[in-house]
């Protein structure tokens, strides 16, 4: 039958060997991890994963054109404390339905405009956006804490409306407001990358900067436009995470940087630039975390679990590494 | 107490060792029998003070013959809250939660309010908000005050004392009132006991390290050291060891220390003769006060909001009598 | 020259296969002592395999070599090494940040006292400075090869082979990188080994080369030896005839004249100036024309088009379409108004070599419009591409291969197929058959010559003067960055040796 090997060919040998790989796992952990098969474990594990999902699918926008960005965790602390600042309510800028509005807003503004700024050192000052983010990641997690204690005598701002919690915990029908937000970047996300001419300039700035440049391709607006949607997303995530904890704290997300970067790295996403796909994004996320709950499931200590996670992170960048080395020979 | 918060933010490594501490978890099962369930929900078990909660806490639930379910939230406040819904979606009787951030709890509260499942904070209090709580805290002020008094003692004896005193993080009450209470009584009595210098640690060892080798190398006559927390004390110990002042009691060049907490490395250095004075946290009253308030919820009535385990004082002329109460003493002796 | 008894080289009925797929199907060469044999075939002929068995690369399947007589079974490079034969690479070899000196001693190092003793830098000066008077190169020692052009580092890379002392030497596409003034000095230093009775094997797609250096020329096809014999019988039909395996009647496609010239030109250059680049050049070229660009290494034709194009800037000077300058200089406004650029560099500018074949031939009509947000049908585009791949003849398993594991002949396809989806007027050629093989070159000449029967506007940028005679109608001269003449085909300097004189320093008295 020539049609199966047709679409043998056709399918993503990366996406299968994922996929093949999170349902051994599912299986051994539904053996070997009592509790892990409950629908509450697995329900809370699917709310738990977004704000990781909304950052690794930003990140890869960024990794499409060959960079970085290790502000993203920053970024998000950051957003989660200006927009606290404005509504809460012990002495915050702004009141009622309009003030809530305008904080979701400003998560948007501020995440975009700190991209902004990333992808404008990265594209115009021709910075290594390695350093330049590292920078941004060092100035953002100062200034998150130097901001809150503008506002507040405590190590977080507090008393944030109800109307405005009400995503990290509401739902709409059957379906939690997180959910829903994390459905709509991820779409959102595919059109982009797959149906829009921008999404093919993203992979041929990453994959050929100078191909790009002769096609007619503006690399450094492609640049500037994958770290804007990166900040934009650490600023949705942001929203979930902070209306979550009803609290803006300067430390949020502040330990997920690798999770991020090794959930986009497991689900394929080149750290050369040019290739990742949003099923592998999603796939690297379901994969990472099942592993971090099952291991602790199975009562592996923290500093085990993490053993194993770092493994396969420096396997999924070996792989990555390889399979660069090949294409290019 | 031991909370160090994270503000550093310093190099790829503090990024790994963040995504090391950043993961949801959901500790092991340890379920069975038919008696009640409770949630055992610590950001973190890194220092000997909350790993023998962690232990007294599990140890007398199995006394009564309940159960535990356990989760560590590696100072994540978003992952814990969602341990605790995962918690209350499992049906527990009651959770025991130790939070990184006074705020970012208060959800988590009133899901617990909304399930009708009491909620203990054991050794480190909440914000102020209205939704209800049960909170053990230790009585930091008043016990750091009798550190000082006995401070004052020695420094009549010795004939004065220039101190410096290590302080915490600002961002925590816990650290704030072992300040004051040192040094309302210490400045009281100016006359015998001299405060050179205060260092800012932050809760970081780094901090407390350099800060301290630099205080020591300004003012050499210092001979008197306070720290708020005994975990602390290799920093400490390792500092005096530069300045060629790591000198066992009653001889020339003795510092005398002071420490706060009880853990089995002040226990050590007490009976070594080399930490004077103590200010021990009674874990094994606080975990009493945690459960005897569940099963006063249990059986209908509303215990007290915030009850004080009151800690004591132990020093070299009482340890004798005393050091089996130490929750450290048990650590180091199994 | 001395007769010998035996031949330097001799192989006979070597074969190899991979994978069970026969590579070399049984070739015979013998080469004397002190002669020049060119070795061609197009991609896929067995040439590099040969050669590497040759260097001790690979181990032939069946078969056996002699040299000077003696059985030659080399284990290793090694072996090939202390036999005496030296493999001159296309890509040199040489350490860029290192000195001429110490590229030329750095197997070997003279030390004071012994294997473990100082270097003896004098020695390795003296040493250096003897071995670039063999190839008559007079440079210091001491500069660092990163300064040095192209042909002087081919030039030091002969030395550095010298210094083994060896019999044979291969030199694989020597000229590539090379002006035509290094290029005689190549050849001068060819003659002057082959008088020294060194045996040498010399493989080239230049067949201009070939024929000017060689005694004989062996041609190779899909792993046989096709034809074989001395230059004066090997003319250029009869080598190309061989490789590609039937016959020619002529590489390059007919051109009919060009049509009546009161037409207004499509491309219009005037006075492009570059401080250190370009000297108020001008040139017009009509819809339907084929414009040749001839002109030396650094004489600005490579630069020219890129300023045309909007890569790069230049001081002064206007580039228009249709009589309507370009505004602003950039790639995407020289897109928009018709302009499609193969440039010199295909594997770096010209495709996208880890992305597939359907992927890379829309994207500059994706870019074209500069909408970000512009929708995007895949299996539409797919469509286009595979039609266009039709047209330009691109062969691979699917489009969906990756265009790096394509031969140079169909990337360079692709990336015609690519320009073609934006139904360009004006094509700017860099060398556009540079490194592809025979088969694949006629095609491309034949398709742009179709272009321009359509009545596209083509510049051709070629550094082979047969190229440029064969296709194009006019053609300019440049000269350090200047328009020194324009020879148009009815000129009876219109020939290869026309435009050599012309192109070289000095040639016509000025």
């Amino acid at each position: 039958m020539p049609n199966v090997q047709a679409i043998w060919r056709g399918v993503d040998r990366h996406l299968v060997s994922l996929g093949a790989a999170i349902l051994v796992l599912a299986l051994v952990l539904c053996v070997v991890a009592p509790g892990f098969a409950s629908v509450t474990t697995l329900y809370d594990m699917a709310l738990a994963l977004l704000p990781l999902l909304i950052l690794a699918l930003g990140l890869m926008f960024v990794l499409l054109v060959a960079a970085i960005d290790l502000s993203i965790t920053a970024t998000v602390a950051m957003t989660s404390v200006i927009a606290a600042s404005l509504i809460t309510r012990n002495g915050g800028y702004l009141s009622g339905e309009l003030g809530i509005v305008i904080a979701f807003v400003s998560f948007i503004l501020v995440g975009a405009l700190i991209g902004l700024a990333n992808g404008a050192m990265a594209a115009y000052v021709r910075m290594p956006s390695f350093m330049a983010t590292l920078g941004t990641y060092l100035l953002l997690g100062g200034a998150a804490v130097w901001y809150t204690s503008l506002h507040t005598s405590s190590s977080s701002i507090a008393g944030l409306p109800g109307a405005f919690s009400v995503v990290g915990r509401g739902s709409v029908g059957p379906f939690p407001i997180a959910l829903l937000i994390a459905a709509a970047v991820t779409v959102l996300a595919w059109l982009l990358v797959n149906r829009t001419a921008f999404g093919r300039w993203l992979a041929a700035v990453g994959s050929g900067q100078e191909a790009a440049r002769v096609a007619g391709v503006p690399v450094q607006f492609t640049i500037l436009g994958a770290f804007v949607i990166c900040g934009v997303c650490a600023g949705v995530a942001s929203i979930i995470l902070t209306a979550r904890i009803e609290t803006g704290s300067p430390v949020l997300a502040s330990n997920m940087l690798l999770d991020v970067v090794g959930a986009a790295v497991i689900g394929g996403v080149s750290l050369y630039g040019g290739v990742g796909k949003i099923g592998g994004v999603i796939l690297g996320v379901l994969l990472l975390t099942m592993l971090d709950v099952g291991l602790r499931l199975m009562g592996m200590s923290l500093f085990a679990v993490l053993t194993v996670k770092g493994l396969v992170i420096v396997l999924a960048a070996a792989i990555d590494g390889l399979r660069n080395r090949m294409a290019r020979r | 107490m031991v909370n160090r918060r994270n503000f550093t933010l310093g190099t790829l490594a503090a990024a790994v060792a963040g995504a090391a501490a950043g993961s949801w978890s959901l500790g092991a099962l340890a379920q069975g029998g038919e008696g009640r369930v409770v949630a055992l929900l610590f950001d973190s078990l890194q220092s000997p003070f909350w790993v023998s909660s962690n232990r007294i806490l599990k140890q007398k639930i199995e006394e009564k013959g309940w159960s535990f379910l356990e989760a560590v939230s590696s100072l994540d406040d978003a992952k814990q809250f969602d341990q605790v819904k995962s918690m209350l979606s499992r049906n527990v009787d009651g959770i025991v939660i130790i939070q990184t951030d006074a705020n970012a709890v208060i959800p988590a509260i009133r899901e617990a309010n909304a399930a009708n499942v009491p909620m203990v904070h054991f050794m480190r209090p909440p914000a102020e908000s209205d939704a209800k709580s049960i909170t053990i805290v230790a009585d930091n002020r008043t016990l750091a005050g009798d550190v000082a008094n006995f401070v004052v003692e020695e420094a009549r004896r010795l004939g004065g004392l220039k101190a410096c005193v290590l302080v915490g993080d600002l961002g925590d009450a816990n650290s704030i009132e072992r300040r004051d209470g040192f040094l309302d009584v210490v400045s009281a009595h100016g006359d015998v006991v001299e405060v050179v210098s205060t260092i800012p640690t932050e809760w970081d060892p780094d901090k407390a390290f350099s800060g301290l080798t630099n205080a020591l190398q300004a003012n050499p006559d210092i001979n008197c050291i306070f720290t708020p927390s005994d975990f602390l004390l290799p920093q400490i110990e390792q500092a005096l060891k530069i300045a060629g002042k790591w000198v066992v009691r009653d001889e020339e060049g003795h510092v005398v220390l002071a420490g706060f907490d009880g853990d089995e490395g002040a226990y050590q250095r007490l009976r070594d003769g080399f930490l004077d004075v103590c200010g021990v946290q009674n874990l094994f009253l606080g975990v009493d006060l945690a459960i005897a308030s569940f099963e006063q919820v249990w059986a209908g009535s509303e215990p007290e909001a915030t009850q004080m385990a009151r800690g004591f004082v132990i020093d070299y002329k009482n340890m004798a009598e005393r050091e089996t109460e130490m929750w450290g003493y048990h650590v180091l002796n199994g | 020259m001395i007769k010998q008894a035996s031949p330097l080289l001799r192989m006979s009925g070597i074969k190899k296969s991979f994978d069970g797929v026969p590579v070399l199907k049984g070739i015979d060469l013998e080469l004397a002592f002190g002669a020049v044999k060119g070795f061609v075939g197009g991609n896929g002929s067995g040439k590099s395999t040969t050669m590497n068995i040759l260097g001790g690369v690979l181990k032939a399947d069946a078969g056996r070599m002699e040299l000077a007589g003696a059985p030659y079974d080399p284990a290793g490079p090694t072996d090939a090494r202390t036999a005496g034969i030296s493999f001159i690479h296309q890509e040199l070899n040489l350490f860029p940040n290192l000195s001429v000196a110490e590229n030329l001693s750095l197997e070997d190092y003279p030390r004071i006292g012994g294997q473990m003793g100082v270097i003896d830098w004098r020695a390795v000066r003296s040493r250096a400075g003897a071995a670039l008077r063999s190839v008559g190169l007079s440079i210091s020692p001491d500069v660092e090869v990163s300064s040095l052009t192209p042909g002087e580092q081919q030039l030091v890379e002969i030395a550095k082979a010298l210094t083994a002392d060896p019999k044979l030497i291969i030199l694989d596409e020597p000229t590539t990188s090379l002006t035509s003034r290094e290029i005689d000095r190549l050849f001068g230093i060819v003659r002057e080994l082959r008088s020294r009775n060194i045996g040498i094997i010399y493989i080239s797609h230049a067949l201009a080369d070939v024929r000017e250096i060689c005694d004989e020329i062996i041609v190779l096809r899909e792993g046989v030896v096709t034809d074989e014999g001395d230059v004066h019988s090997m003319v250029t039909d009869r080598i190309v005839a061989g490789m590609v395996g039937r016959s020619l009647e002529q590489v390059f496609p007919r051109r009919r004249a060009p049509e009546a010239r009161d037409t207004p030109p499509r491309l219009s250059v005037k006075g492009l100036s570059k401080r250190g680049t370009a000297k108020d050049i001008g040139f017009d070229i009509a819809p339907g024309e084929i414009l040749g660009l001839c002109g030396l290494m650094g004489s600005g034709r490579t630069e020219v088009a890129r300023m045309v194009f909007g890569l790069d800037g230049y001081d002064s000077g206007t580039v228009a379409v249709d009589g309507i300058p370009l505004r602003p200089r950039n790639p995407r406004e020289a897109i928009k108004r018709g302009i499609a650029f193969l440039t010199e560099d295909r594997r770096v500018e010209g495709v996208h070599l880890q992305q597939s074949i359907v992927w890379n031939i829309p994207l500059v009509r994706l870019s074209k419009e500069g909408r970000a947000l512009a929708w995007l049908d895949p299996s539409r585009l797919a469509a286009e591409a595979s039609e266009i791949a039709r047209r330009t003849n691109v062969k691979a398993a699917s489009l969906e291969a990756l265009v790096s594991t394509l031969s140079g002949g169909n990337q360079q396809k692709v990336v015609i197929a690519k320009w073609l989806t934006l139904s360009p007027s004006i094509l700017i050629l860099d060398e556009p058959t540079r490194g592809i093989d025979i088969g694949a070159k006629v095609e491309i000449y034949a398709l742009i010559a179709e272009l321009a029967e359509q009545g596209m506007s083509v510049l051709l940028i070629s550094s082979e003067n047969e190229e440029l005679l064969g296709l194009s109608d006019r053609v300019v001269v440049l000269e350090q960055g200047e328009v020194r003449e324009v020879i148009h085909r009815a000129d009876d300097r219109f020939t290869e040796a026309g435009l050599t004189i012309a192109s070289s320093a000095g040639g016509s008295g000025r």
